[in-house]
């Protein structure tokens, strides 16, 4: 019996609109389709009417979790135009916050894939010890979320003596956390049952699709934009690129909780060997005429923020690639072969954050062609679209 | 004469009958919250009452209040009728409980058979309900309720017959009154225990084996379309299977009401919340299992033991 199943847009497994059409053969997926648009913000169009302060918090927005990659790449990025060398200091301190954000993320990140596999015990453990990451980021930012560090030319806060100390103590707490998990994870039965072998990428199927992040390094993929092309201080720190070669949801765990651990290593000693000087250079309101790109390792893989300026105090386009939709080919292909039971875990395996990923093209499908879309187009289609749908 | 009667009046509505074991099914439920949110790091029910003792009361009057609502397309007749079934098929069996003395409200050679019956016709009523509610998440649901009750269900009737052998009745009063003169049956058969420890998890649907309606695979399953006072019933059943599945191990593996100095209501208790304990302890240690770990698990591991459990039995004379 093949019966269609819809995941989604509202669905207790998946916090974010995002809906998957699967077709289910005896508690099997043969068919999956993913479809965007819930949640269009239409951040890229904002863009065109702010100015390149402004942009930093808005850049901030794109992600709830990873907003420090996505400020930080957009702050690399107008650097780049504007040829502006930020002070030694403020590239460690980002170093250092990027560090406990992919913490705070992984933590957070193993949290909901225990609940997908029904463990609330250790989703409530998780986010507990996410806490303390937590605090820390709001004792050297004064916010949880949205820190508000980055900034063109270099960052807003310093990182002072007292905040060390304290920060050392959690990050020892945090890493026996981390032990603690890798113990957990690798040992308990019911955790195995649902992780090993459960959604597999094999690494050349990794390599095609163009996986990003922890997802392609589960897949014995050694890519990691710190390493491969490093900004910020990653190139004075050494590092281990954590891989596994499992391909599974248990590698993908192991990958994450790994990295956990290179980050309080890397956060260690960038505090350590943090120079003294300025934390940040006044950077011109208008930025001159050109092109430019800008890549960082986010928690959930590579963030790619292109930005073409025309010479003005406000960008002429700003385009995002967030690391979700470099995923969610991947996704797709993980998702073929799986028991219904495993798709909220292999769906969570990815990390996905879809309001980062969100798209919208309209193309006629007749002829073929992009059509651009105004306001007042849109409002006209969607009173046509009640109109006919509900005969006014 | 007449004192005679009002005394039944009174245990059959008082005490250790209706009123007590719907207090005692809302109790269980509040320990069962609270203990696995210690476990878990949390608080659980804080507000209503002490600690948050009355919550479960206020959550099924919220409950009672809220609108209830019948799928256009929903098959009417069984989907308006299940819960109340469900109901009153899990209070039922509470009456062939001893819980003060040795004597049960009713009891009758055979109890236990009866018992194991109404425990599977619960597991088809589920079935039933979730296929009545023509969802497609509670179609899974009953599924894998079926298939689920396929797994555990002789197992867990396997592990019950093994103290009726050992006692040579099939009343649970007379099997309770067997323990005085020997010994538990926890000591004479642990293996036995440890299976229906296990079997009843599956049959309350609990995590590990809440496959049925496991909340981020299929939306809660089978229940996913139940509201307001039909959800109610259904949580209240729930918790009064919770309190059979205690109250069962208690009788046939602990002893009942019989301590080590004197019978007491007290002492059952005791015993009754040792096992709530267990259960809820058992709940908050693992992560859910897919439907095919447990039907492998159950007839590979779980049937095997019960089995020789019971040659064991046969074999030693004990």
């Amino acid at each position: 019996m093949t019966f269609e199943i819809p995941f989604g847009p509202q669905h207790p497994a998946l916090e974010e609109p995002i809906n998957f059409m699967f077709k289910i053969e005896e508690e099997r997926v043969v068919n999956v389709k993913p479809r965007l648009g819930y949640v269009h913000r239409g951040i890229e169009k904002i863009a065109e009417n702010r100015n390149y302060q402004q942009l930093v918090y808005l850049s901030e927005r794109i992600c709830g979790i990873c907003s420090f990659a996505h400020a930080l790449c957009y702050s690399q990025v107008v650097e780049e135009l504007l040829d502006l060398k930020i002070p030694e200091r403020a590239k460690f301190i980002r170093t250092i916050v990027a560090e406990m954000e992919r913490i705070q993320n992984h933590y957070l990140w193993l949290g909901l894939t225990a609940k997908e596999m029904g463990f609330e015990t250790l989703f409530m453990y998780a986010w507990r010890d996410r806490e303390t990451i937590i605090e820390m980021l709001d004792m050297i930012s004064g916010k949880r979320v949205n820190y508000g560090m980055s900034t063109i030319g270099g960052v807003r806060r310093d990182i002072t003596e007292p905040m060390i100390k304290r920060m050392e103590e959690s990050l020892n707490h945090l890493e026996a956390r981390a032990e603690y998990y890798t113990k957990v994870c690798t040992k308990d039965p019911s955790i195995l049952k649902r992780t090993v072998g459960i959604g597999i990428l094999r690494p050349r199927e990794a390599r095609a699709l163009c996986a990003v992040g922890p997802t392609a390094r589960a897949s014995g993929i050694p890519r990691d934009v710190r390493a491969d092309e490093p900004y910020a201080a990653y190139g004075e720190i050494s590092f281990k690129v954590v891989t596994y070669r499992g391909c599974d949801v248990a590698s993908r765990m192991y990958v994450r909780i790994d990295e956990i651990k290179e980050s309080i290593k890397i956060i260690r000693y960038a505090l350590k060997n943090m120079p003294e000087g300025p934390i940040r250079v006044k950077a011109p309101m208008r930025v001159p005429e050109g092109e430019a790109i800008s890549r960082v390792e986010a928690p959930r893989g590579e963030n790619l923020h292109f930005l073409k300026s025309n010479g003005t105090d406000k960008p002429e386009r700003w385009k995002i690639r967030a690391p979700t939709l470099a995923n969610l080919l991947s996704l797709c292909r993980m998702l073929m072969g799986v028991n219904l039971a495993d798709i909220p875990v292999v769906i969570a395996g990815i990390d996905p954050c879809i309001a980062c990923a969100e798209r919208i093209a309209l193309i006629d499908a007749k002829t073929k062609k992009l059509k651009v879309w105004e306001g007042k187009d849109l409002w006209r289609y969607a009173n046509e679209w009640y109109r006919k749908r509900y005969g006014l | 004469m007449v004192s005679e009667e009002i005394w039944a009046l009174i245990q059959i509505f008082l005490f250790p009958g209706f009123f007590f074991l719907f207090f005692l099914a809302f109790f269980t439920e509040w320990v069962d919250r609270k203990i696995v949110a210690k476990f878990q790091n949390r608080y659980g029910p804080l507000h209503v009452g002490p600690k948050g003792v009355l919550q479960p009361i206020a959550d099924f009057i919220k409950l009672l209040s809220k609108e209830d609502i019948t799928p256009r397309m929903a098959d009417k007749v069984p989907f308006n009728l299940m819960p109340v079934l469900l109901l009153s098929l899990a209070i039922t069996p509470l009456f062939c409980i001893p819980i003060v003395g040795s004597n049960a409200l009713v009891s009758f050679e055979g109890d236990l058979i009866a018992i194991m019956f109404i425990m599977s016709l619960i597991a088809v009523l589920v079935f039933i309900g979730g296929w009545a509610s023509t969802n497609r998440f509670s179609t899974i649901g009953s599924i894998r309720a079926g298939l689920q009750l396929f797994a555990y269900e002789i197992p867990m009737n396997l592990a019950m017959i093994g103290p009726a052998i050992a006692a040579g009745s099939l009343s649970i009063s007379k099997i309770v009154d067997w323990q005085i003169h020997g010994f538990w049956n926890l000591f004479i058969q642990p293996v036995g225990f440890a299976v229906l420890t296990i079997s009843l998890m599956a049959h309350l649907q609990r995590v590990p084996f809440d496959i049925p309606e496991a909340e981020s695979e299929i939306v809660s399953g089978w229940i996913v379309e139940f509201s307001g006072k039909k959800l109610a019933l259904i949580r209240l059943a729930k918790d009064f299977e919770f309190v059979l599945a205690s109250a069962l191990i208690v009788s046939l593996f602990l002893g009942g009401p019989y301590g080590p100095w004197y019978i007491s209501p007290i002492i059952y208790l005791a015993k009754f919340f040792i096992c709530v304990f267990i259960l809820s302890n058992l709940r908050a240690a693992f992560a859910r299992y897919r439907i095919d770990h447990l039907l492998a698990g159950a007839w590979k591991y779980l049937t095997p033991l019960a089995l020789l459990q019971i040659f064991l039995i046969k074999v030693l004379g004990v």
